[in-house]
């Protein structure tokens, strides 16, 4: 792009945002909290693999492959090590690698939906869904927020580590106080900020808002669609059976 | 057209203090005003009662009337100055509602309920005039402070507001990101924007003003007009307390002792080995092979860019994982090691200070508790009325001065320092050059990152300069 | 000072004011979430929140004058409880308690501070909502997590009883009450004086 033109630009992520909110409950429904059981077994295995692919898609490569990492790592301790091992020890493993199956999938598909949707793609959806303001404003604000308070964190614990020697021993119960009570305090005044800012700049003064940001289905989420569906369908068939 | 008639105002949190006295100003239209002074002198203050954030977020007593073209304001909100008033805030970090850069800048037209094609249309204006096409569908947490001000100022720009305000808009930026912002001013002024800006900065913008107001306590102390300001001198500026009008570019300013002559002995030198950072292993944020620190001196390292500076720094400091040596009288320290062996005074001072008062930060900075001798470094760097006080209530250069009060009383050899004199006023940079005066009289050894010319001069004996990988 | 035409109706600083409180607390409960993997701690996870999420929970009160913002906030954190896999039972019951703790507030006039310590106990018991699952779908709850592993189940059977959860949501209410006073104290000792309030 050259310096001085900008054109509204066509390129959207794969997934429509509303599509994107359909797979994180999908994933915290059938993944998370395994819901069917093991009647849908091969669905959840798609499902718990459909984060990667589309890390993939959006190029994310590195998560992408980390993931891969991790999760090799689990099925080789569950087949190679865990038969052999018995005990406190099995049961520490069995915890670890259930939790790490379980949450991978679901973990990585909010990386996937964080990193790919722009705060005006959520609030675009959210707009479509009937969703109010009141609702979809705070979540903005928390989207904005939660790498600032990432950075805060980073800071205050970097300071700490610095001057951090003479606070161990003697103040050990403090540390909570020096940790929680500055994050707090940055946090609310960078949202002070933050919030003058938006109001100078009419946040709040039209009943409705315009949105520049399109969103709307393609291929890619009739395919979600479809397969979603046949989850679906599936399951109830086997409630029914 | 502005008009200030008689106004007084004193915030709620201290009702006795009037922030501004009886203050009146005309402002007519499509001037350019700088307005200035001392900490505390009220600057800050009237941009706040233009753009209505008195009395919504800052609550307090206003008397007297302010009209914009014949019609009262205080009687409007924040929102409703929304496309008619557009502000730009000191800290880059936290004037951003979303996280990309594109809509950042339709938010402000989204919120007015202009329709979408001419919402693009006036994105598309201010990319063009402000050349920042490459900026455009980015994050804003990959910007750096120069990049997300400019932003700040798009996204001002797209509301097309007749009056624009400038609180403090260079205190976090260097020198060359302050030169950009002069730019973008000019085209405001080109364009006919009536524009306030209040800041202590004000070399960058001297020569833009149409005119300068400077106050002291809240009331008007001297009203310079445009005939006169190319006659005011640097004497003038410093008896109003002003800093330095001169547009020094700190990478002028480089000099170091000539190493080949030999003149330097080992032991009076540290040496920094082997630190490179790169950001996404893609490029080199900077690499520096070697690079000599004279003990018991001020060492300024300039140029380069903020974050590269700041993450050298932490990299040094230690509190940043690295493969960086520092070599000090023949041992060699990995950055684990030097946990422990340096002082570091941060960017943004409000991380680290953790405490309930002055005197407790202080407190747990030395290795032993020592009542009297943290009152007696607390007197040192001028807060001896102040021990008592919240840190984080305290103004910018006081948090500062806590901070280096938190060094002297840490006793460790080295300090570091990271643009200690951002949004510091004249009399505020002169006290924290003087502490490091005496620090390095007192045999420590002190690297500031900075891009303040006028405080390099002041106290640092070496410059460096950083080049960009 | 505030304008009469607001009245009671939230506007934008009041959204952004939620999500600033709603952000905080929700990572201090995600971080408490984190010792939710030792048994016992998932059982105190309710009454934990109640505690730290007090501190940040009373600097937000000091910020509610009007009706609706704790509901909002209530309401979120029982939507990312879904999002986070704890089935779709903790977003009525976040309604219910997010209504509690707004008659709580109300009925101090959003202002008194005893009322405000009562709203701190009423607030968390939205994570309570997270056991629903454990109680009403007994069954089906340890059928799923018998990848737990049954050290795992038979410690967390032993806890949870049918009458534990209201023991649960009394110990919630009790440790937000706690919170608060912990809020209350650090809002004297740091927030008020930093100027934040």
């Amino acid at each position: 792009m050259s310096e001085d033109t900008w054109t509204s630009s066509k390129k959207k992520s794969l997934l429509d945002p509303r599509t994107k909110l359909l797979l994180i409950f999908v994933e915290a429904v059938l993944v998370l909290a395994t819901t069917g059981g093991e009647h849908l077994f091969w669905f959840r295995v798609v499902f718990a693999m459909l984060p990667f692919l589309l890390l993939l898609t959006a190029k994310r490569y590195k998560t992408c492959f980390i993931g891969l990492l991790v999760l090799g790592v689990i099925y080789f301790l569950e087949y190679t090590v865990f038969p052999y091992v018995n005990g406190a020890i099995a049961g520490i493993l069995l915890i670890i690698i259930m939790i790490i199956n379980r949450f991978l999938p679901a973990y990585l598909m909010g990386v996937y939906v964080m990193g790919s949707t722009t705060v005006s793609e959520f609030k675009a959806a959210m707009d479509k869904l009937y969703v109010p303001d009141a609702l979809t404003i705070p979540m903005c604000v928390m989207f904005r927020l939660f790498p600032t308070i990432k950075e805060e964190n980073d800071s205050i614990r970097a300071a700490m580590k610095m001057r951090g020697i003479r606070f161990c021993g003697r103040k050990a119960g403090k540390m909570l106080e020096y940790r929680v009570v500055p994050m707090i305090t940055c946090t609310a005044k960078i949202g002070e900020e933050l919030s003058a800012s938006a109001l100078t700049r009419g946040l709040g003064k039209e009943k409705k808002r315009t949105n520049i940001c399109h969103i709307g289905f393609g291929w890619a989420d009739i395919v979600i669609f479809l397969l979603v569906a046949a989850t679906l369908v599936y399951w109830i068939l086997g409630v029914f059976a | 057209m502005i008009k200030f008639e008689n106004v007084s105002f004193a915030y709620d949190a201290t009702p006795e203090e009037k922030s501004l006295r009886n203050f009146s100003l005309t402002i007519e239209g499509g001037e350019c005003v700088l307005i200035t002074g001392p900490s505390g002198c009220g600057k800050s203050t009237l941009l706040r009662l233009l753009n209505g954030l008195i009395p919504e977020f800052y609550g307090g007593k206003t008397e007297g009337s302010i009209k914009i073209d014949g019609n009262e304001i205080r009687e409007s909100s924040v929102v409703d100055q929304a496309g008619k008033i557009g502000t730009v805030f000191q800290n880059p970090r936290s004037q951003f509602f979303n996280v990309d850069t594109t809509s950042e800048l339709a938010f402000g037209p989204e919120n007015l309920a202009l329709p979408e094609d001419e919402i693009l249309r006036r994105i598309a204006k201010t990319v063009k005039n402000f050349s920042i096409g490459t900026l455009m569908d980015r994050s804003i947490f990959e910007l750096s402070g120069g990049e997300k001000q400019k932003i700040a100022c798009a996204s001002v720009d797209v509301l097309a507001p007749e009056i624009i305000l400038l609180d403090e808009p260079s205190a976090n930026l260097d020198f060359e990101a302050a030169e950009n912002l002069r730019e973008l001013i000019l085209h405001w002024k080109n364009a006919g924007k009536t524009i306030l800006i209040a800041e202590h900065r004000i070399n960058y913008i001297w020569d833009l003003a149409d005119r300068v107001v400077i106050l002291e306590n809240g009331v008007l102390a001297r009203e310079i007009k445009r005939d006169r300001i190319a006659r005011f001198t640097e004497e003038d500026a410093t008896r109003f307390g002003l800093r330095c009008l001169a547009r020094t570019a700190p990478t002028s300013l480089v000099k170091v002792e000539n190493e080949a002559s030999g003149q330097t002995q080992m032991d009076d030198t540290i040496i920094l080995k082997n630190f490179h950072y790169s950001y996404d292993k893609k490029q080199e944020l900077y690499s520096i092979p070697e690079m000599k620190i004279r003990k018991g001196k001020v060492t300024a390292i300039v140029g380069a860019n903020g974050a590269g500076k700041t993450t050298f720094l932490e990299s040094v400091c230690g509190i940043r994982k690295n493969s960086g040596i520092m070599v000090s009288d023949g041992v060699s320290y990995t950055y684990k090691k030097r946990i422990g062996m340096i002082f570091m005074v941060m960017q943004d001072v409000n991380h680290q200070l953790f405490t309930e008062s002055v005197l407790d930060e202080v407190l747990i900075s030395q290795p032993e508790e020592d009542e009297n001798g943290a009152k007696a470094i607390l007197a040192e760097v001028g807060l001896k009325d102040f021990s008592e006080r919240h840190p984080m209530s305290l103004s910018g250069g006081q948090k500062q001065r806590i901070a280096l009060a938190c060094a002297i009383a840490s006793n460790l050899p080295f300090l570091l320092l990271d643009e200690p004199t951002s949004g510091l006023d004249h009399v505020q940079m002169y006290a924290v050059a003087e502490i490091l005066n005496r620090l390095k009289n007192e045999g420590r050894t002190i690297i500031t990152v900075t891009h303040d010319s006028e405080f390099i001069e002041h106290c640092c004996d070496d410059v460096i300069r950083m080049e960009e990988a | 000072m505030s304008k009469q035409e607001s009245g009671n109706k939230l506007n934008g600083r009041d959204f952004i004011n939620i999500g600033i409180y709603t952000a905080i607390y929700f990572v201090i409960a995600m971080a408490l979430a984190m010792t939710g993997l030792i048994p016992i701690f998932l059982i105190l996870l309710s009454s934990m929140i109640g505690i730290i999420g007090g501190i940040p929970f009373m600097l937000f009160l000091t910020k509610v004058k009007k009706p609706g913002m704790l509901l909002i906030m209530s309401l979120i954190m029982g939507i990312l409880m879904f999002v986070t896999g704890m089935t779709w039972m903790p977003i009525p019951f976040s309604i219910l308690t997010g209504i509690i703790a707004e008659l709580v507030y109300r009925s101090g006039g959003y202002k008194s501070m005893k009322a405000a310590i009562l709203t701190a106990g009423a607030f968390p018991l939205w994570s309570c909502g997270n056991y629903l699952p454990l109680f009403l779908q007994r069954e089906q709850y340890f059928a799923d997590r018998t990848s737990y592993g049954q050290e795992y189940i038979d410690a967390v059977m032993k806890f949870t009883p049918n009458w534990m959860f209201f023991v649960l949501l009394i110990a919630t209410f009790v440790c937000g009450i706690i919170g608060g006073f912990l809020g209350k104290a650090l809002l004297k000792k740091h927030f008020e004086r930093a100027g934040i309030v």
